[in-house]
């Protein structure tokens, strides 16, 4: 069995490269001008013949790098939320994170719309951090179960959205236009400036949070058991909320609410390797990382020259999906 | 060799414990009874670590608990939970695996020991057929056992069972208890919660009965199995009689 599952660890993790190399180039392709698959390989390694210079580097190539990056980061913070609360419907959405970097960011936009756009994650990473941390201190002064931690994380998180929906209604409606379309979760417009801000932070954070992946299985096990295992909970739990709501705040800074990955792309891999950690987390951010560039590009491209935001298209097919878990996660109504 | 508790004051708001002191001998099976919410669960979470006493020492063969790196104290007391939390994706061998964490790095690569160990402690809970089963495929008598197969994997002089019966029918509450039994027979201490008096006297060797917090009797089950102290612990009127089978202590309510 040890070796059948790292023989279908392994395999899984080789498709799914190929699958998200498959994609990133369809990415460059897709859009309002559709680019042959010749022309973006002889552009992107510089080879003789057609190229597109403009539209792949300039535009595209970033977006589609940003898509990989935040996708994946989100399919890491939902496995870990989802862990730490041992629930399968939570989500970085779910538990108010990405709702209060919405509002950091939306603050940002309206109080101080001159801000270097390096700044963005550090603001979203803030309000992410601030929500989380009221959940979590509900959490440490009058501990209770994970169900009703997060439910008080869906209550910080409406707050938050109402914040967000009262700047948003109560401002002009050119103030707020740039704002509107990033909180859909959209990448239009991003380019290598946003990239740059990000990606290191997120690849380190990703980096750490892979070693974390065995005390992650450790800690799904419950309280009680994981700390009869040797497991220090309070301090792990504290550890893995932070990386969870940084790898969450920051990508959500730069491509807004782009709900649903966190939530889809952890269940999915588990479908395909199981529930350990060790190989739960690798899946499920390449999983992440393909679910958000094609909800990207296809946003781009199905109504081309319009765009859909990628976090309205990962919406519209994460609904159904989340009907479908609560039908299949509780088959019986007594548990 | 013993488990000391040194006047432990743990629990919840409003609840505590009042100044229990108690030393579990090494090599006995103790089962600690006593009606709903005495206290017997959590002066046991208290020695697994799940709550902190708020005052009084927890003493493992006489080294405080709280002195000692959390991996070092696993390899000395294992615990099966009250409520055991089932993974989701995660395989029986998986689930038994676990067991070695105190014996490993933060990265959780397991030895050849470690693999053995999990062999072994499959086999006791006669589990190695399921070893590739998903945990939360198997029937609840299934999932016990696999949880216990995690405390043997872990390989500690100490093991504790928190109400390992609960929600089990009969034929499981006595294969689980027949287990707890077995472990003992290897040398291993065990310390159990249970609610049913007839089935704590038939296996313990010592008895801890709990009663408002505190820690009203202990023995031997048939010095302590007492008409007097059932009225005066439970509030019952019931006969004692010797169990038909081994001769141990049974109760009938009246």
């Amino acid at each position: 069995m040890r070796h059948a599952s790292s023989t279908r660890l392994i395999w899984t993790l080789l498709g799914l490269t190929f699958a998200a190399i498959a994609v990133f180039l369809w990415s460059l392709a897709a859009g309002a001008v559709r680019i042959p698959i010749t022309t973006i390989i002889n552009t992107l390694f510089d080879l003789d013949g057609p190229k597109q210079g403009f539209i792949i580097n300039k535009s595209r190539l970033p977006r589609s790098l940003l898509a990989f990056c935040t996708g994946s980061s989100l399919a890491l913070s939902g496995a870990i939320v989802q862990a730490l609360l041992r629930n399968p419907l939570a989500s970085p959405k779910i538990i108010g994170i990405n709702s209060g970097a919405a509002l950091g960011v939306l603050l940002t936009f309206i109080f101080a719309p001159t801000l270097d756009l390096n700044w963005l994650p550090v603001v979203a990473a803030c309000g992410g951090i601030l929500a989380a941390a009221a959940i979590f201190s509900v959490a440490e002064f009058a501990p209770v179960s994970p169900a009703r931690l997060a439910l008080v994380g869906i209550a910080i998180g409406m707050a938050c959205d109402a914040a967000v929906d009262f700047i948003l209604a109560t401002s002009e409606l050119y103030e707020v236009s740039a704002p509107l379309v990033w909180m859909t979760g959209s990448l239009w417009s991003r380019g290598w400036a946003h990239l740059n801000a990000v990606w290191p932070l997120l690849v380190g954070l990703s980096a750490i949070t892979l070693l974390y992946s065995y005390r992650l299985d450790l800690i799904r096990l419950g309280t009680a058991q994981a700390t009869s295992l040797g497991l220090n909970v309070r301090r792990e739990r504290l550890a893995l909320l932070a990386l969870a709501t940084l790898l969450a705040a920051i990508s959500v800074s730069v491509v807004g609410v782009l709900g649903f990955v966190g939530l889809m792309a952890p269940h999915i891999a588990r479908q395909m390797v199981g529930g350990t950690h060790r190989g739960l987390l690798p899946v499920a951010m390449l999983v992440g990382a393909i679910l958000a560039m094609v909800a990207d590009a296809a946003g781009r491209a199905l109504f081309a020259p319009l765009e859909v935001s990628a976090g309205i298209l990962t919406a519209m097919f994460g609904a159904p999906f989340f009907v479908f878990l609560l039908l299949s996660s509780f088959p019986s109504p007594i548990q | 060799m013993s488990i000391d508790l040194k006047s432990i004051q743990s629990g919840y708001d409003g609840f505590k414990l009042k100044d229990v002191s108690l030393q579990i001998a090494r090599d006995s099976l103790t089962v600690l009874i006593g009606p709903n919410g005495c206290g017997k669960s959590t002066l046991l979470k208290t020695i697994s670590r799940e709550l902190h006493p708020r005052g009084g020492r927890v003493l493992i063969d006489s080294k405080d608990v709280t002195q000692q790196r959390s991996k070092m104290v696993a390899r000395q007391i294992s615990l099966l939970p009250q409520h055991p939390v089932v993974p989701p994706g995660i395989t029986v061998e998986q689930l038994v695996g676990y067991g070695r964490a105190p014996y490993q790095n933060l990265l959780g690569l397991r030895s050849r020991e470690d693999r053995l160990r999990v062999e072994a402690a499959l086999e006791i809970v006669d589990l190695s057929p399921l070893k590739d089963k998903l945990v939360s495929a198997l029937s609840g008598g299934q999932r016990q056992r696999a949880f216990v197969a995690m405390c043997i994997a872990q390989d500690t002089p100490y093991v504790l069972f928190d109400e390992p019966t609960s929600f089990l029918d009969i034929r499981y509450q006595y294969e689980v208890l027949d287990l707890m039994a077995t472990l003992h027979e290897q040398g291993k201490t065990v310390v159990a919660v249970l609610h049913d008096i007839t089935q704590a006297a038939r296996y313990a060797t010592d008895l801890v009965v709990m009663k408002d917090a505190q820690v009203c009797a202990v023995g031997k089950p048939t010095d302590i199995i007492t008409e007097d102290m059932l009225s005066a612990v439970y509030g019952i009127d019931a006969r004692v009689y010797a169990d038909p089978v081994t001769g141990t202590p049974a109760v009938s309510a009246l």
